[in-house]
């Protein structure tokens, strides 16, 4: 049971958020007994809800506590094979340092899957290989490994941290759109952020609609009136050449040679004989 | 990931095929006819929207070829829906699908609202941004009914393909205009 194993293997995997079992739980890792075991694994199958998951309860430790970080999902289920003693260890010592809600959800998570497989030495190994000494120290700070932002007052269950990890998303995408948005860095607040961007794509929107009509103007004039433009379909290869090169003259040579400068041929060719017809 | 794909590393593959699509239907559009029974102004307005159309279709689906994103889908799927409904009743379905383009329904929107509130006392930290949020689901395509977290992201592609569009757009009416006052000169030349 090493640390490393269970936070690296077993949780990124199953956890897109990529929080990894020491990330959940703050705590050192120590062996200790099967009551806290039971406790410890309520605690996950509480925080983990539903991911899918397998384990075979006959592998020996290290590989079992990898699995059960695979299939957090599953210890909801396993948490049914909890005796009564185990039960009442997990409401007590959460009362202790978590709160009231989280020990009443282990307790119902825990009567309610009553009828599952008994699965003890899974859940004894497993839970080993997790970290057990919760309830005697409850707030102690965390140790390196542990990424978490938990700090002392911050809540520790899996929700919050399922939150926090959301926020932390959203502010990441914030950051994205702001450098995206032009003197969208000076701006502070989420709300105000917001309203610059959706400013600046309505704007860049109505632009669309604006050079859209600007595009039907010029080019029903092209199609419709040939006479303007006085010039021959003979010349007209040399003179698109001239009009690409001077408006691609400040754009990259690689985006002009793909394809673009043939369609533009193309475009005044077919405009031409248009024009001609 | 994708995001980055378009922009700083090889910003002219967007460009280029967005450019490419569009010239395309440009030239569509400008050899069909105008029917003849309109008023100049509502053909205008007509091929405007077209072009409009023309362009949003191009790009969602230059973008569509590299990445599935759930604003091209929406467009794509908007512009076919309108296009069924165009058919189906010509005369007047066309002005009436534009309208509730232009303004959105304002019953449902109350309604939204009211969702949200309920919303509210869960994340009360984010209850200045929800408004702003919902904003922005009604301007990103496909945004309706979308998290946070991915309009988010969705908004940020949508962006840069909406500044992509804008600058060729630009670009080719630079590039018409340029044209045609230069063969005006030179017919006046002449």
């Amino acid at each position: 049971m090493d640390p490393p194993l269970v936070n690296e293997s077993s949780f990124s995997a199953a956890n897109p958020s990529s929080y990894s079992l020491a990330e959940i739980w703050p705590y050192p890792i120590n062996g200790s007994g099967a009551a806290e075991v039971g406790l410890r694994m309520g605690n996950m199958g509480h925080g983990f809800g539903e991911s899918s998951g397998h384990r075979d309860g006959s592998a020996e430790e290290s590989t079992v506590t990898e699995q059960s970080g695979g299939g957090c999902g599953r210890k909801r289920r396993d948490l049914s094979s909890e005796d009564e003693s185990s039960k009442i260890v997990s409401t007590t010592s959460s009362a202790n340092d978590l709160n009231d809600s989280n020990g009443k959800r282990i307790k119902i998570s825990g009567s309610k899957n009553e009828n599952g497989g008994s699965k003890t030495e899974v859940e004894a190994s497993s839970a080993a290989g997790s970290k057990p000494a919760e309830s005697s120290k409850p707030s102690e700070p965390p140790k390196d490994y542990i990424h978490v932002r938990a700090r002392r007052g911050q809540a520790t269950d899996s929700h919050s941290l399922a939150e926090r990890a959301r926020r932390e998303k959203i502010s990441e995408r914030m950051k994205i759109l702001q450098d995206l948005v032009p003197g969208c860095n000076k701006v502070i607040g989420k709300a105000l952020v917001l309203d610059e961007i959706i400013n600046y794509i309505q704007s860049l929107q109505r632009q669309v609609e604006f050079l859209s009509m600007k595009l039907e103007a010029v080019n029903s004039r092209m199609s419709l009136t040939p006479t303007i433009e006085g010039f021959h379909p003979k010349d007209v290869g040399a003179q698109s050449f001239d009009a690409t090169g001077m408006m691609f003259g400040a754009q990259t040579a690689r985006e002009f040679a793909q394809g673009s400068q043939t369609e533009w041929l193309h475009m005044q060719v077919g405009g031409s004989f248009e024009r001609a017809t | 990931m994708k995001l980055i794909q378009i922009s700083p590393s090889n910003p002219s593959s967007l460009k280029s095929r967005f450019r490419r699509r569009f010239l395309r239907s440009l030239m569509k559009i400008k050899t069909v006819l105008p029917t003849s029974s309109s008023s100049p102004r509502r053909i205008f307005l007509q091929r405007s929207r077209r072009i409009k159309t023309a362009a949003d279709k191009s790009l969602a689906l230059a973008v569509g070829s590299s990445s599935k994103r759930a604003w091209s889908r929406a467009i794509l799927w908007k512009i076919q829906y309108k296009a069924k409904a165009i058919r189906r009743h010509r005369p007047y379905s066309f002005r009436r699908i534009c309208g509730s383009n232009n303004r959105p329904n304002i019953g449902n929107k109350r309604f939204n609202d009211k969702k949200k509130r309920k919303k509210k006392k869960r994340h009360d930290d984010e209850e200045e941004e929800i408004g702003e949020a919902d904003q922005l689901r009604e301007l990103v395509p496909g945004g309706e009914g979308m998290d946070l977290c991915s309009l988010l992201d969705e908004t940020a592609h949508y962006l840069k393909c909406l500044i992509a569009q804008v600058q060729v757009m630009r670009s080719i009416d630079q590039f018409y205009s340029q044209s045609q006052s230069q063969s005006q000169s030179q017919s006046h030349l002449n």
